[in-house]
């Protein structure tokens, strides 16, 4: 019985350090600078450890039942800490006291383990051996833990999955151990019964630890979900309260339909105005129809050709009623022709000339939307312009990503373009850039169609003002066997989002 | 029960721990169900070059009529496009190329399904050097290079250039940008790794004693200065010794660049070739970097597919040539087997361009020039093209053209829909493994290969990938394997200056030899600059300029 006694402080120690770790872990990757988060939890952890332990002397009868239920009790609440980690960071207000507070308890729970274990173990040992032997199974086991966890557990179990079979293994030594005591203890039975229950809760959760996680990606909306899917491209999920309604792309936020209104306007108009006689417009990315919306302002256009890449957004923002509405109906519009295409590929193919082109593509967050704002592109660009057209880029925040707007305004200029930037303030994005490009200079317009909320000739002098602080530190130009614009932007943003 | 436990039955105890978590953890991979997916093995007819071999066709008779030619090329990979597209281009029309497969390409062959087209072999072009002259005329022609800058450098089509991210290497669990190991090094290690490239910036812009380059490409081009060419004589890896290149990070990518461009190990490539992988390439454009290279979804299959839209009509597939000799009259006749209407035919000409691997055109004609054929020596290779329902996600640097394994035995794989320029997420793909047999005895490593055991080999792939992306044998689709039996030339020791490759050079009579093999570098440039030798020497016999 002291043999198995003995591996019992094994296995435990080997759980207690596997969850130390798995919380520093998560803290890291959902927190980043991993140093701070590290060294934080472990201190707690070893801290709260020492709090078990003063606690122990409390415990003065029944030590091997409650020595049982600090293993139930460590198992459920360390085997579900990661996962509690995961599923609670877009939830809660501030996810350093969950946090701490996890690592707090689990500590305190390990911490008590040893001591009531050596108290268990006291009558069949003697002091010296017994301090000798626990001890070494706890170290033997905390060597096996930090190889076990960066070598096998994280590379093929993953951190969810990890730290729910430590759980369970944390709950089977609650049933070994009721199994040596079964003599000496009493309400054995609903004893076992918890502790099955609690090993088979881990269980489900060790195999349904995939659809957890997935629970916790879609449930980082904080809107109600009027409508979700995933296309081919990409994950489109609208949320609606009140009379907000937001569009998201693989998480991102596309537009909330509260100041969407100067997002549109402010891509629109400043180009569209200067024009005079834009007959032929072609807008690419954009499918919500917004953009369409405020060129069907301007009566003297004859076509709109919309290419987005995804049907399912141009058929929502065709068809679905509440949508449907947010853009006027502008999608239905005849002089509007929808191809659902790749808009690079499109354009190398079309022969088309058009007076103004609004391109309206995702941020370049990853390479293959660096494409969509390459040199090359805007060469091709070029060539669907007539000599006197227009367009126009929204190109990411000039005030978070500066380096990446001004590469590309760059960029365009690098072709041969006559750029003229200008920004935007809109609540829910920030202050947002564009970048008109055009083969002669660009005249801002006098007049402007009635009813605008934000774009007039006053406000467009604003916008052309770049503050000190949105101006750039590099110049490059993005081509598509360097993705500078990509490797800026995710250092930009990346850097953005670790300080606020 | 013994109060005290003693240290064996603490060790046992630790060995039962470990032994019930390793059988935990095979347990749970036994759970997850290997990959099932469809494994064909493709590649080069082998049956109808081993019946020339064992000369099964010695005594066959020709019923057919002979088609008179000036000029007969055997063989349809670069060397042979290439002779033809210059004598294309030089006005000489009265020839005929014959193509064992089904379809010319040679090394330089590409396959395609509804997801992407993908090489076979060679998949890219470095920008070409100053002097690799023919190599622009074509990329000029090709559209390739579009034009020329104020500054007299030239423009490369953006699209064709390898877009970035180009490379990327798994080392110590996670991905690092390009292909030369820079993280988690130790001073020695990063101070030898700079050191190797600023030896090889010297080179690359060192001249010998004649003035020419020290490392050209075409390599023929190359400085003729003996201290220079005395490199070959020894191996790249007692050359590592002698300038005391050690440190473990840099021998293996010195390791790794042996086996991607030649097939072959350190200690079995001279010196002076493996100097020239790093030094040979100095190629400049007006809108990229010296080190960049073209590329397309199917690799050089691009090329192969541009040549052979310009020659359709002097081009003859499954013909494969069984015998060339020289007939009564003194023309040169050459006799083929139809592989698709099983019958033989006859061509007689006046000169015969012989465009196979050198090995073949030893079997093929009736009184073959002497040759060494023990320094001519091939690494078998095996290319695997992998379909995938989507790419998985892997740590470090995100996804790249060339993706590599730090110490695997594999060079990695190539992503076939990088030059895409959409932009759909998660999208299928293709992927071209590339696999050497470099260390192994070419003659058993190339038996091997014949025998080969599509489910173990799809094991060892799937193993490999699954190391820098972990579930993709989950997203594989079919995987297609293409064993080339004699893959690629391998520049041994003294082989390239060597007295057998000078020999290689010489025709017989009125046939000209073409091919890569008579560089020792298989490549490209080298290929298409064989050609155009041949095609030369061809103009210059029928007295065209």
């Amino acid at each position: 019985m002291t043999y198995a006694l003995l591996i019992t402080a094994f296995v435990i120690s080997t759980c207690g350090l596997i969850y130390e770790l798995i919380a520093g872990t998560v803290a890291s990757y959902l927190l980043g600078d991993s140093v701070t988060q590290f060294s934080t939890v472990i201190g707690v952890y070893l801290f709260s450890m020492g709090i078990g332990s003063f606690l122990s002397r409390y415990v003065d009868k029944e030590i091997i039942r409650t020595f049982v239920q600090v293993e139930m009790l460590v198992g459920l609440v360390g085997g579900c800490s990661a996962a509690l980690l995961f599923l609670s960071f877009e939830h809660v207000e501030n996810f350093r006291i969950l946090l701490y507070s996890i690592v707090t308890i689990i500590g305190i729970l390990v911490g008590l383990e040893i001591p009531l274990l050596m108290r268990i173990l006291k009558d069949r040992l003697e002091f010296k051996e017994l301090v000798s032997q626990v001890f070494t199974f706890d170290y033997v086991g905390a060597l096996l833990a930090s190889l076990l966890f960066p070598l096998l557990l994280v590379p093929y179990l993953g951190l969810v999955r990890s730290s729910f079979l430590f759980g369970i293994l944390n709950a089977a030594v609650s049933i070994w151990t009721l199994q040596l005591f079964r003599n000496d203890l009493k309400n054995l039975l609903v004893l076992r019964a918890m502790a099955v229950a609690v090993a088979l809760v881990l269980t489900g959760g060790f195999i349904f630890s995939d659809q957890l996680m997935t629970v916790a990606e879609t449930s980082s909306y904080q809107e109600p979900i009027i409508f979700s899917k995933s296309s081919p491209y990409q994950r489109i999920v609208i949320t609606c309260k009140g009379k907000e309604v937001r569009l998201f792309l693989n998480g991102n936020l596309q537009f909330n339909s509260r100041d969407e209104y100067r997002y549109h306007e402010a891509l629109v108009h400043p180009a569209m105005a200067s024009l005079k006689d834009p007959q032929d417009i072609l807008v690419l990315g954009g499918g919500d129809g917004m953009a369409v919306r405020e060129l069907l302002k301007y009566p003297a256009v004859k076509s709109i050709t919309l290419v987005d890449l995804d049907p399912q957004i141009t058929d929502l923002f065709k068809n679905k009623g509440l949508l449907a509405q947010l853009n006027n109906n502008a999608l239905v519009d005849p002089r509007v022709k929808i191809i659902n295409q790749d808009a690079f590929v499109w354009l190398r193919g079309s022969a088309e000339k058009f007076d103004c082109a609004i391109i309206d593509f995702p941020d370049p967050s990853n390479f293959s939307l660096g494409k969509l704002y390459s040199d090359t592109f805007y060469r091709a660009v070029k060539r669907a312009l007539k000599p006197e057209g227009i367009a126009v880029i929204q190109s990411t925040s000039p005030y978070v990503a500066k380096n990446s707007y001004w590469c590309v305004v760059n960029t365009l200029k690098s072709v041969g373009f006559q750029t003229k930037p200008y920004h935007v303030y809109v609540p829910s994005f920030g202050d947002w850039g564009y970048v008109i490009a055009s083969n002669r200079p660009f005249v801002a317009a006098e007049n402007y169609p009635a009813g605008l909320r934000y774009v007039s000739r006053e406000s467009l002098v604003q916008m052309l003002i770049f503050p000190p602080d949105m101006m750039p530190t590099e110049q490059c130009i993005n081509k598509l066997n360097n993705q500078k614009l990509v490797h800026l932007f995710e250092s930009e943003w990346s850097e953005y989002v670790e300080t606020y | 029960m013994s109060r005290r436990i003693s240290r064996a039955t603490f060790l046992k105890g630790l060995l039962g721990c470990s032994a019930a978590l390793a059988a935990g953890k095979i347990a749970l991979d036994s759970v997850d169900d290997q990959p099932k997916f469809p494994c064909r093995i493709l590649g080069p007819s082998m049956d109808v070059g081993h019946k020339i071999r064992d000369l099964e066709f010695r005594n066959a008779k020709v019923e057919s009529p002979a088609l008179d030619k000036k000029l007969v090329i055997i063989g349809g990979g670069v060397a042979g496009l290439s002779a033809a597209w210059w004598l294309r281009r030089n006005g000489f029309t009265d020839f005929a190329l014959l193509e064992l497969e089904k379809s010319v390409g040679g090394n330089s062959s590409s396959g395609a399904n509804d997801v992407s087209s993908y090489p076979w072999g060679a998949h890219y072009v470095p920008l070409a050097n100053e002097e690799s002259t023919i190599v622009k005329t074509l990329f000029e022609e090709l559209g390739i290079i579009s034009g020329i800058d104020p500054s007299g450098l030239p423009l490369y089509n953006d699209l064709y250039m390898c877009h970035d991210p180009e490379e990327r290497l798994f080392k110590d669990g996670t991905f690092q940008e390009g292909l030369i190991p820079r993280r988690g090094l130790q001073r020695k290690d990063k101070e030898e790794v700079n050191r190797f490239f600023a030896l090889m910036g010297t080179y690359r812009q060192l001249r010998g004693n004649d003035g020419k380059r020290a490392f050209a490409i075409p390599l023929e081009l190359s400085s003729q200065d003996a201290e220079l060419l005395a490199l070959d004589n020894i191996s790249m890896e007692e050359w590592m010794k002698t300038n005391n290149f050690s440190t473990r990070p840099l021998k293996w990518y010195i390791d790794y660049c042996c086996r991607d461009d030649y097939g072959s190990s350190p200690q079995n490539v001279s010196a002076w070739a493996g100097i020239h992988y790093f030094a040979g390439r100095n190629g400049k454009a007006a809108n990229a970097e010296t080190n960049s290279v073209v590329t397309w979804p199917n690799g050089n299959g691009f090329l192969i597919d541009q040549l052979k839209s310009m020659l359709q009509q002097f081009v003859r597939t499954d013909a494969a040539v069984i015998r060339l000799e020289k007939n009564e009259a003194g023309r040169l006749s050459t006799t083929f087997y139809d592989t698709k209407k099983h019958s033989l035919g006859l061509y007689s000409s006046e000169f015969c361009i012989c465009a196979t691997p050198r090995f073949l055109a030893q079997h093929i004609m009736a009184d073959p020039p002497s040759l060494d054929s023990s320094a001519l020596v091939y690494g078998p290779w095996l290319v695997a093209n992998i379909t995938l329902k989507m790419m998985t996600a892997s740590k470090g640097v995100g996804l790249a053209w060339d993706n590599v394994r730090y110490g695997s035995p594999s060079l990695g794989y190539v992503v076939a829909t990088h030059q895409n320029i959409t932009t759909r997420k998660n999208a299928p793909t293709v992927i071209t493994y590339y696999y050497p047999l470099a260390q192994d005895d070419p003659l058993k490593a190339r038996q091997s290969l014949t025998k080969i055991d599509t489910d173990e080999w799809s094991k060892r792939i799937v193993e490999d990938l699954e190391k820098m992306n972990p579930g993709i044998g989950r997203q594989i689709v079919s995987m297609d394997l293409w064993p080339w039996g004699h893959g690629m030339i391998r520049p041994s020791v003294g082989f390239i200056w060597g007295e057998a490759r000078k020999k290689m050079q010489q025709p017989a009579g009125k046939v000209f030899f073409a091919h890569s093999d008579m560089s020792g570098i298989s490549n490209f440039e080298e290929a298409q600059y064989r050609g155009v030798e041949a095609a030369k020497m061809v103009l210059a016999g029928a007295g065209i300029r």
